[in-house]
């Protein structure tokens, strides 16, 4: 039985995870989408009800009946490296390969159907919301007179965008920016603007949820600062309990998300509230284990381990 | 005109390092000219900047 990894070949993180199931002895493929057709191969034929096929690449094979488990980590999209690539031949790939694997009995972390709907951000407020967490007042808007009178009810908020930042610019970055009220709000007509309440936040925290497991840390913030990404600070990650009732609300969020990882950001405020900002259903973990040592790369390797099929962890619903 | 979100954008200085490893198909993960595993090259890791939340974002939307 065959722990299946999609991503990329430079992906580190990834191996991690690799390292820890080679050591448990576990068989592992590590296939990128973008190899397919190409470097790696598919068959699988629709015989007597059900799909039975392989998988080959860099001469490892593995059989859709002795698959384990799924881990979508950081895929490229299908067809990407062929010599040929188009949308077409991408959606054709797409097709084969998630289709297949869609109709094999195996455990998703995270199942694709959940993970597509779990990036949408408005979607994600709400669930936090029905979850128990704090949430702040957000707005998501294209008309220019709504952005500035949310601006002026808050005073301070920041603008973030919904997507990240555009992807066919790699040397641009969109840090989440502090605005205030005398801001020009009339390019909000362009394109929808994200805006939400200015937490002063005396810590970042990002919590690592895997299956049943969380990982919390805690990086402290200087005074005023916005976007604990960008910018040096003397700060490190530092691992820190869960609050219970965070728990909880965690535990209650992967539920209704049918999500078996995801990776949550919180502010926490003067008060010590963690307030919800988002949850990144394929959220890096590689910065956070190497500077709190806490094992997730493990329990990623254990959750993709056991041998038995129980689909319930994915929160499909078939 | 340009979309609002637009207008907070920064130029992100790129890493001009070249990392000094590379897939190795058989074992699947990435190796260092010493045939150790990247991994187990921590400091290697933290500078690679691959294992960071904005490292991610640069390619993918839910880091
Ligand atoms: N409402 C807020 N108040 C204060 N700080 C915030 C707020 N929202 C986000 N930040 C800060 O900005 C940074 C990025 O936040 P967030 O994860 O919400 O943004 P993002 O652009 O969605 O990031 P990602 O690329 O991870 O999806 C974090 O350091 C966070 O603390
Ligand atoms: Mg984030």
């Amino acid at each position: 039985m065959t722990v299946l990894i999609l991503t990329s070949e430079e992906d580190v993180t990834a191996d991690m995870v690799v390292s820890r199931l080679h050591e448990t002895g576990i068989p592992v493929m590590r296939l990128d989408p973008a190899d397919l057709p190409g470097k790696a191969v598919l068959s699988a034929e629709y015989a007597h009800g059900d799909f039975d096929g392989h998988l080959s690449v860099n001469g490892h094979v593995l059989s859709m009946r002795g698959l384990r488990s799924v881990w979508v980590r950081r895929p490229g999209e299908p067809a990407a490296h062929a010599a040929h690539p188009s949308p077409w031949l991408t959606a054709e790939t797409g097709q084969a390969l998630f289709g297949t694997l869609h109709s094999a009995s195996t455990r998703w972390m995270n199942h694709p159907r959940n993970a597509e709907q779990a990036r949408l951000k408005p979607w994600q407020l709400r669930v936090a919301h029905l979850s128990g967490f704090a949430v702040p007042p957000t707005v998501f808007t294209t008309a220019p007179r709504v952005a500035q009178q949310f601006t002026e009810e808050h005073r301070s908020v920041v603008v973030k965008s919904a997507s990240g930042p555009p992807r066919d610019d790699p040397a641009l970055a969109l840090p989440t920016t502090l605005i205030g009220p005398d801001t020009d709000f009339s390019a909000v007509a362009a394109g929808p603007a994200l805006l939400q309440r200015y937490i002063p936040k005396r810590a970042d925290i990002r919590l690592t949820c895997v299956g049943d497991r969380l990982f919390a840390a805690r990086k402290t913030a200087e005074p005023g600062q916005v976007d604990g990404r960008y910018g040096d600070t003397e700060h490190t990650w530092e691992a820190v309990p869960a609050p219970e009732r965070i728990g909880k609300s965690v535990h209650e969020y992967v539920a209704l998300a049918g999500l078996a990882y995801a990776a949550f950001d919180f502010a926490e405020d003067e008060d010590g509230i963690w307030w919800f900002l988002e949850c990144n259903q394929g959220g890096q973990f590689g910065f956070v284990e190497l500077e709190t040592g806490q094992p997730i790369s493990e329990a990623v390797a254990r959750w993709l381990s056991p041998r038995k099929t129980d689909r319930r962890v994915t929160g499909s619903h078939w | 005109m340009r979309p609002f979100t637009l207008n907070y954008t920064l130029p992100k200085g790129l890493p001009t390092v070249v990392m000094p490893y590379r897939f190795d198909t058989s074992r699947q993960l990435n190796v260092l000219p010493n045939g150790r595993p990247a991994v187990s090259d921590r400091d290697l890791l933290l500078a690679a900047g691959t294992t960071t939340s904005t490292a991610g974002s640069q390619t993918h939307f839910d880091d």
